[in-house]
């Protein structure tokens, strides 16, 4: 709990290294509930989730709103974001964690059935570094076409054997795993597929459309867990087929 | 449990301990292991121990914990490897850059100029192509609605000393055999 009393100070003005230095130790100390009223003060998004700013609203229940975005990688972008106001991810409770992702999921089975695209990327980015701009946690929802320009680039590195291994135990034991499966000797691991190190959309020769339409005895998924039901699942039977956009997998 | 392993879908492979893996994590549904070829040290896939081509078929519970779970790693990772960020990405269908039939979540540490891009140019659309997409979008999300989880089940973590062997391989039934033999032919 902090212990120094956060003073008002108007963020327009100039400030010098000084006060700026002085405000982040301010925020640095300020509580949980402080720190998001006076985060919350600033956000656009906060302001677009009230109404004070609009927006194209797609889709809003009690936790989550997702608009498109207005400066979109594809047409129907979508941001998807939490009302209550958090800065990054850790800070939001698991139960809406949950929540979001569930409509992102829901908001892309309905971009593949309403914008006839074949994919979609779900991209979120934690800290300047990894491209967050916003103030306000959201997740990218990204509708994809082949060819359609965005050059995502997720190179390959290799990584020698000792220091996936160590990686691996700081994070596991991190995780929970404990000390004990110290894992030496570990054959080699093989790698997971990729693209030619580019996680683009680009295909260097005109795709054989081998889309296969002729579902073979579409096979829904059932052994559904438990009571739990998938309400995306259930409508399958219209306009696309999921399983066509799984079967295209194998198409590459 | 985990009803489902495909014989020829790698990750099932992983997931049933046949291939070997660097995992950081584990419980009943959900496994988690370092990508041997990562982007950046750290780079790690969350995977359903269920098989699921693309996240449309993920059902919602498993989906739900998925992510939390990410976001522990994705915590984790910060704390304990010294990055700068993170990137949860998932690529769903091909043209987004899938390449494997087996649902998964990337998390990719960041550093500055690292070489990574996940961004992107803004296109332009004109206000009607945007109302246009904004209506059509509205409509097909009201179709289908978003599930709702009133108790998102913890997951259990997996006893020690009990075999991973909950898997039993069903025999590929052929429409799933199609996507998994097509994958086995990516280099």
């Amino acid at each position: 709990m902090p212990e120094e009393q956060p003073q008002q100070q108007a963020p327009q003005q100039q400030m010098s290294e000084e006060q700026v230095k002085a405000l982040q130790e301010k925020i640095k100390n300020m509580s949980p509930e402080e720190l998001k009223e006076f985060q919350k003060k600033q956000c656009i998004f906060c302001q677009i989730i009230s109404g004070k700013v609009q927006s194209k609203k797609i889709y809003e229940d009690e936790e989550v709103i997702a608009i498109l975005d207005v400066n979109p990688a594809n047409p129907g972008h979508i941001l998807i974001m939490p009302k209550e106001h958090y800065s990054i991810m850790p800070q939001i409770p698991d139960d809406e964690i949950g929540h979001i992702f569930m409509v992102a999921k829901s908001l892309s089975n309905a971009s593949l059935r309403a914008l006839e695209v074949q994919g979609s990327n779900i991209i979120v980015a934690n800290g300047v570094a990894a491209g967050q701009r916003a103030q306000h946690f959201m997740v990218h929802l990204i509708p994809r076409k082949e060819k359609d320009n965005i050059g995502f680039q997720v190179p390959q590195k290799t990584l020698p054997e000792d220091e996936l291994k160590k990686i691996a135990k700081v994070l596991s034991e991190s995780l929970g795993k404990k000390e004990e499966e110290a894992e030496e000797n570990l054959p080699p691991v093989p790698a997971i597929p990729k693209e030619k190190k580019v996680v683009e959309a680009e295909f260097e020769e005109p795709k054989k459309k081998k889309v296969v339409k002729e579902t073979k005895k579409k096979k829904v998924v059932e052994e559904k867990n438990k009571g739990q039901k998938d309400k995306s699942n259930e409508k399958k039977q219209e306009g696309i087929n999921l399983d066509d956009i799984a079967k295209v997998l194998g198409g590459n | 449990m985990v009803q489902k392993a495909r014989e020829s879908c790698l990750i099932c492979q992983i997931v049933a301990n046949r291939v070997p893996s660097y995992k950081i994590y584990e419980d009943n549904l959900i496994l988690a292991v370092l990508d041997v070829n990562g982007a950046n040290p750290g780079h790690c896939f969350i995977i359903p121990k269920n098989h699921y081509p693309i996240i449309e078929q993920v059902p919602d519970a498993e989906l739900a914990n998925l992510f939390v779970v990410a976001n522990k790693i994705s915590s984790s990772i910060f704390e304990n490897l010294k990055v700068q960020g993170t990137n949860i990405f998932v690529a769903n269908g091909i043209p987004a850059g899938q390449t494997v039939a087996h649902f998964l979540i990337n998390i990719i540490p960041r550093q500055e100029n690292d070489g990574i891009n996940l961004e992107w140019k803004p296109k332009q659309l004109t206000e009607e192509e945007m109302s246009t997409v904004e209506l059509k979008l509205k409509e097909s999300i009201q179709n289908i609605g978003v599930g709702k989880i009133e108790n998102i089940e913890k997951p259990k973590t997996i006893p020690e000393n009990v075999e991973p062997q909950q898997t039993q391989p069903i025999s590929d039934d052929d429409e799933e055999d199609y996507i998994a033999k097509q994958m086995r032919r990516v280099p």
